[in-house]
């Protein structure tokens, strides 16, 4: 037996377009978007080509290390902010149980 | 006939199919009209590739990266949700009402209640265990300008967390954090 | 998960379109177009306006795939864009809100085991409901999304989607014979 909500879920799993309709668009993309082409290069703008690409691979995953150190910094800060709010209601507890505890003692 | 009678049967609604294993993450609301009022706002949301990512970010030599990095363990994430406003009673405790009822779900602990006439301040803590190991931890403060949600999610330790409020410049908390059984609700 | 759904082979292939290459644009049409072509029909109604909606969601990918960052976020501006101009269609065709489905809409999930008079009779309910709170109820049951995204998928408040949520689940339990009205639903929203 399933309930509403599993019915739903089966009632509504994604189905595929009609064969058709699938070849058709993507002959319509394919109109809009170029083949890659072959250019012929003499050896040495080869060379060159290639020395760019390797430059721009470099400097890229540089760009993508530094993205990264500061996504983890940024996480690392948050963690810090978020157990330090967690500490300080933490505080607030104690010190009321702290001042209750101070009122009941006899001579306080 | 057949159909239809596999059709009522298929339609049963169970009572509730609602988690059968207790959920420790809390469902909280984004407070949009209320993050619109607040001077400030701190919405954290950590689940755990974040937690992971920031564990590699901390140093191990230094005591209080080392002593956080004990205390994520476990841990699967951290959500909070802090507002403060430039006023009192700019907010209604109904607004938490969303995640106090959340609170009241089976596998939620009453651990702490405090009510403080000089700071104005209440704080609840609740606890969510699951063979006596802590796998949930709510916290609800309610301040007159400030109102903070905090939820750990995993295997909290909570005498680590307990030595880490040292490492963050408030005083060790005195309380016996160990899980007591269900505590009267509010 | 086969391997043509897995994140990392999705990132590779979407890393490939960036550049131009159309074998690697087609694969990520392929394996999104079920969930694109989904959502579209059971919004609409018709074959027709879905297969368009779908075309020119796949014609915008087209033009801006250079701004997808990850398989992550293709699969987030897919149901954002196919949802609102979902939605946005339904409110200039006010009269299409209530217009019962298609046969193919109705009869659009093969089921093993389940019963597909119930799935037919729920589907023709979604085709009820507001076009907001129809995109709610597809984004949580179709692209089993949670609240959260769902909130940021349609740029609508969490507890507007909650409350879509609800009142569409009410809805369908009331409409649907045999439903225990007492009976709450097993989602936690």
């Amino acid at each position: 037996m399933k309930d509403l909500e599993s019915q739903l879920r089966a009632a509504l799993r994604p189905a595929a377009p009609r064969e058709a309709f699938t070849k058709t668009l993507l002959a319509q993309i394919s109109l809009t978007r170029q083949p890659r082409t072959t250019l012929r290069r003499t050896a040495w703008l080869t060379a060159s080509l290639a020395a760019t690409l390797l430059l721009a691979v470099g400097a890229r995953q540089h760009v993508q290390d530094l993205r990264n150190r500061e996504s983890g910094l940024e996480a690392r800060r948050q963690v810090i902010e978020a157990l330090r709010m967690t500490s300080q209601k933490l505080d607030l507890a104690y010190e009321a149980v702290k001042n209750q505890s101070a009122s009941e003692t006899p001579g306080a | 006939m057949t159909q239809r009678i596999s059709w009522l049967w298929l339609i049963l609604l169970l009572p509730s199919l609602a988690w059968t294993a207790p959920n420790p993450r809390l469902l909280l609301p984004e407070f949009s009209a209320l993050a619109q009022k607040a001077t400030e706002s701190v919405t954290i949301t950590l689940d755990p590739s974040l937690l992971a990512m920031a564990g590699r970010f901390l140093d191990s030599n230094d005591p209080q990266d080392a002593a956080t990095k004990e205390v994520l363990k476990g841990l699967q994430g951290i959500y909070v949700r802090s507002y403060t406003f430039d006023q009192d009673a700019a907010y209604r405790e109904s607004d938490i009402d969303a995640v106090r009822n959340q609170l009241s779900a089976p596998g939620w602990n009453r651990l702490l209640e405090t009510r403080s006439r000089k700071s104005h301040a209440d704080v609840d803590i609740f606890i969510m265990t699951d063979k006596n190991q802590a796998i949930g931890l709510a916290i609800i403060a309610s301040e007159p300008r400030q109102f903070t949600i905090v939820n750990i999610v995993g295997a909290i330790d909570l005498e680590k967390l307990h030595k880490l409020e040292g490492q963050f410049g408030v005083p060790k908390l005195d309380v016996d954090l160990q899980p007591a059984a269900s505590s009267p609700k509010k | 998960m086969s391997n043509a759904e897995e994140p990392a082979f999705l990132d590779a292939q979407l890393k490939k379109a960036r550049l131009g290459d159309r074998a690697a644009l087609a694969v990520l049409v392929r394996a999104h177009q079920h969930s694109v072509y989904s959502l579209a029909l059971r919004m609409l109604g018709t074959r027709e306006l879905a297969e368009d909606l779908a075309q020119d969601v796949f014609m915008q990918l087209n033009a801006k795939i250079a701004s997808i960052e990850s398989s992550q976020h293709l699969a987030f501006w897919l149901r954002k864009v196919t949802s609102h101009r979902a939605i946005d269609q339904l409110r200039q065709r006010s009269r299409l809100q209530t217009a019962p489905l298609e046969e193919e809409a109705l009869s659009l999930s093969v089921v093993d085991g389940g019963d597909p008079l119930l799935h037919r009779h729920l589907s023709n309910l979604l085709s009820q409901l507001t076009p907001p709170a129809r995109a709610v109820v597809l984004l949580r049951y179709q692209e089993d999304l949670d609240p959260v995204d769902i909130a940021r998928t349609l740029d609508m408040p969490i507890n507007t989607v909650k409350s879509h949520l609800k009142r569409s689940l009410d809805m369908l339990r009331s409409n649907t014979p045999g439903t225990d009205l007492t009976q709450r639903t097993g989602d936690s929203l």
